[in-house]
């Protein structure tokens, strides 16, 4: 096991050197510099030549990459052209935030998804499986920032229940982690669902209930941890996914985490905090699908991990 | 099965009811935390830093927070007038090129240091060093203390407008490092509140007892960002917010109708500028440029789009900018329109580039564009990000560029004097006539020879159509009537100062 977390790990640090590459690679490709915004439409053509010499942006590409990649190995991103501070200092700054909506998020998703993945796989074709399968296919389809405007619409203008925007207290975190969580649970809830009715189509289910148990201690003692595989899978591979839309629901619920510091530095071309926010996000990304397949072993003894 | 999905229904709806139920009675108690003296602002723009000096210390969201921490010598009045901050009195020589403030007594910095003419000269030192885009505003200019309430600058060409440029002029003691991040993470200042807070959400400011003035009455003033202008207004609406300004007109009927919160529009700097690249070759000609103008239905346009926040504009610059002079409104006339550029030789195969950057003018650009269309003019509409729009803006690399031009120095020196002589190379435009008279009146200390001689410079810039001059902008501020002491302003940089929080 030691063997092949250190090989996928080492696979890893290739993958970082790949992503970093590619992001200072394509914030520079795209239009627009951060010289331009920084001074704004009011500057004379001097002042943007002294600013790009001074940020170091008038040297050939391959000098500027050499550079980045001698800091970077060092988790030094450089000062942020924005905010003047440590580029990862400011990106580890909104990380907490930022793990706190995805975990929120995915605790929603996984107890919701599951429980209404139960309710429905283990009765297939019933009124509840209907209604569920029904509601996951909508809430799939609705896109994230809707459902975040409907969420403050009805929560916060309509009946005065939460806030509609911002942070600090547990009643901030309720309408961004229910945003963000609803998509990902439907997504669980119909995985969880196929699952299950499959389960209880096996044989071993079927010697269970001759033996005397109830549905609810098949349901689950037996088929609930066969079915869990799958979920764990989609969990792993899914944080990619809730990063991306943690881009959109930090910016409508201004919530000050690490997606709406990549917006702001993406549209304001602060190359070193999109670098450093990149390199963060990929080595999180990598580390849950390690976990995921880690943990997917554990559950499966059948499924033995490559090299172990 | 049946005991599980019955147990399960029951455990969610008593634990959304116990959730929104705790949440219901925290969020009332969150409301009622901006009340008892404290105020939350909904940020408009960004605030990234509150260096004055820095690059990005002349936008407006920056500027809105440092006026609160840091004086300046002077600013300007919600009038369009001047009135000293830290300085009681200024005079110039003959020649507008010397200038001598004389400071006000007994202010002191929030740490309770004394304010020094040194610190004056020192910040206006690290303020032309650093080459932020408000410095270019004084080329080669000096200050220096001869006494301890005395400053003076010298100018290295005649400026009369000094006084008004100086508003973006903020004063930190000395010694404050170009990139001091210390120093700005707990400033020091002389203005009516000091920092307590600057994180990715929320700026909080508190009063500054030491403030000369006497200390603001309201106990904190919270900034928020809030980047989505329905997020600004859902929380105005709920009472997450208290004040919120820059209400589209689509928004504003339904915040007049909310009897909680007191709604005023005002004339704001701002200009709606089109300008005709004039290094275009099809552009070249003013008589194309003029009848591209006199094609656009501007009056209708603005009926339309902005019946409450837009008026069609008279001038270069709005009616509150010292310089200000009423030109003869261009008429719309397709017909005639159509007919100058045929007599003109323009090609109507030509495809001209309107360039615009924000989402929120992409229904007038549209507008525009559709009333081009009308009489055979080709434009392709882009609208681009704003680091885009910026480089391609000063590169020149536009046929037509829509801007909202504000002027929060109140004078025509800041953006007749600025950005329309042949050697600002903004829009491609050339006249050596306009040059004199923008020098002559940068040179001339008599505030009305100054406004006739902008006047005649805009007159040239308007019969020339260097750009189109559609619209003066209004801004519509919304805030709760638990407040007073607020007054909206015209540049969008509202004062805390006066705030305060009826029972």
């Amino acid at each position: 096991m030691i063997r092949v977390v250190v090989k996928r790990l080492l696979i890893g640090v290739l993958v970082m050197w790949g992503a970093a590459s590619l992001i200072f690679l394509i914030v520079r490709v795209a239009p627009g510099d951060p010289v331009s915004i920084l001074l704004g439409p009011d500057a004379t053509q001097d002042q943007v030549k002294e600013l790009s010499a001074s940020l170091g942006l008038q040297r050939p590409l391959a000098v500027q990459y050499v550079d980045y990649l001698g800091h970077a190995v060092r988790l030094d991103f450089g000062d942020s052209y924005r905010l003047g501070h440590p580029a990862m200092s400011e990106v580890l700054e909104r990380l907490p935030a930022t793990a706190e909506l995805m975990l929120a998020s995915t605790l929603i998703a996984v107890v919701l998804g599951l429980t209404l993945g139960l309710l429905a796989g283990g009765r297939p074709g019933s009124v509840v499986d209907r209604v569920v399968s029904a509601a996951a296919i909508a809430l799939q389809s609705f896109p994230t920032f809707w459902i975040g405007i409907m969420l403050i619409l009805v929560f916060a203008l309509a009946l005065r229940l939460l806030p509609s925007s911002g942070s600090g207290t547990p009643q901030h975190l309720i309408l961004p982690a229910i945003t963000m969580a609803l998509p990902f649970t439907a997504i669980v809830a119909r995985l969880t669902r196929t699952s299950v009715a499959e389960t209880l189509r096996e044989p071993y289910i079927q010697t269970a209930k001759s033996k005397g148990l109830t549905d609810r201690q098949v349901l689950l003692g037996h088929a609930l941890r066969n079915s869990l595989l799958p979920v764990v899978t989609i969990v792993g591979l899914h944080m990619g996914g809730l990063m991306g839309g943690a881009v959109i629901v930090e910016n409508v619920f201004s919530w000050p985490g690490l997606g709406s510091l990549v917006v702001d530095s993406v549209t304001n071309r602060d190359y070193e905090v999109v670098q450093a926010a990149t390199f963060v996000i990929a080595g999180i990304v990598m580390l849950f699908n390690l976990a995921a397949d880690l943990v997917y072993s554990q559950l499966d003894p059948r499924i033995r991990l490559e090299g172990s | 099965m049946i005991p599980l999905t019955r147990r399960a229904a029951l455990t969610l709806g008593v634990a959304a009811t116990m959730a929104l139920s705790a949440c219901s009675s925290a969020t009332n108690g969150g409301s009622s935390s901006s009340g008892g003296g404290e105020v939350v602002i909904a940020g408009t723009y960004p605030v990234d830093s509150i260096d004055p000096g820095g690059p990005q210390g002349g936008g407006t969201g920056p500027q809105m927070v440092e006026q609160q921490l840091f004086s300046r010598l002077v600013r300007t009045k919600t009038d369009g007038s001047v009135e000293g901050d830290l300085a009681t009195s200024w005079k110039s020589d003959a020649t507008a090129k010397t200038w001598t403030f004389t400071l006000r007594k007994g202010v002191k910095f929030s740490d309770g240091k004394e304010l020094k003419a040194a610190d004056v000269a020192d910040s206006f030192k690290r303020f032309i060093d650093l080459k932020g885009t408000n410095a270019a505003n004084f080329p080669d200019y000096t200050m220096t203390a001869p006494s301890d309430d005395t400053v003076v600058l010298t100018a290295s060409k005649p400026d009369a407008a000094i006084p008004r440029k100086l508003a973006v002029f903020f004063v930190l003691p000395s010694g404050v490092g170009a990139n001091d991040t210390a120093f700005f993470d707990k400033p020091v200042g002389t203005g009516p509140f000091k920092l307590d807070k600057f994180s990715p959400n929320e700026i909080v400011l508190v009063p500054n007892p030491q403030y000369y003035g006497g200390a603001p009455k309201v106990t904190k003033v919270t900034i928020k960002k809030m980047p989505e202008l329905a997020a600004r207004l859902t929380a105005l609406r709920t009472g997450e917010a208290d004040v919120v300004w820059g209400i589209p007109d689509d928004q504003l009927p339904e915040v007049q109708k909310d009897s909680t919160l007191n709604v005023q529009i005002v004339q704001s700097s701002a200009v709606y500028t089109m300008w005709f690249n004039s290094s275009t070759p099809a552009l070249k000609d003013a008589a194309v440029r003029r009848a591209l103008w006199e094609a656009v239905d501007f009056p209708t346009i603005i009926k339309k789009l902005y019946p409450q926040t837009g008026s069609l504009s008279d001038s270069v610059v709005s009616k509150q900018t010292l310089g200000y002079v009423a030109q003869t409104p261009v008429k719309y006339d397709p017909v005639a329109a159509k007919a100058a550029l045929t007599a003109a030789g323009f090609d109507f195969g030509t495809k001209l580039r309107l360039q615009f950057a924000n989402a929120e003018f992409q229904q007038f650009n549209q507008a525009v564009v559709s009333d081009l269309q009308k009489i055979g003019v080709q434009v392709d509409l882009l609208q681009k990000e704003q680091a885009v729009f910026t480089k391609d803006l000063l590169a020149l690399n536009w046929d037509i560029n829509f801007q909202q031009l504000s002027n929060p120095m109140l004078d025509a020196a800041n953006t007749v004097g600025r950005l329309y002589p042949c050697a600002a190379k903004r829009n491609g435009y050339c006249n050596p006539a306009l040059d004199k008279l923008i020098s002559q009146a940068a040179a001339s200390t008599d505030e009305q020879e100054r406004v006739k001689l902008y006047g005649e410079a805009e007159k040239i810039i308007w019969d020339d159509a260097v750009g189109m001059f559609p619209m003066a902008v209004k801004y519509a501020y919304a805030w709760n009537k638990r407040l007073s002491g607020f007054t909206p302003d015209p540049n969008g940089l509202p004062d805390f100062s006066k705030l305060q929080v009826n029972s």
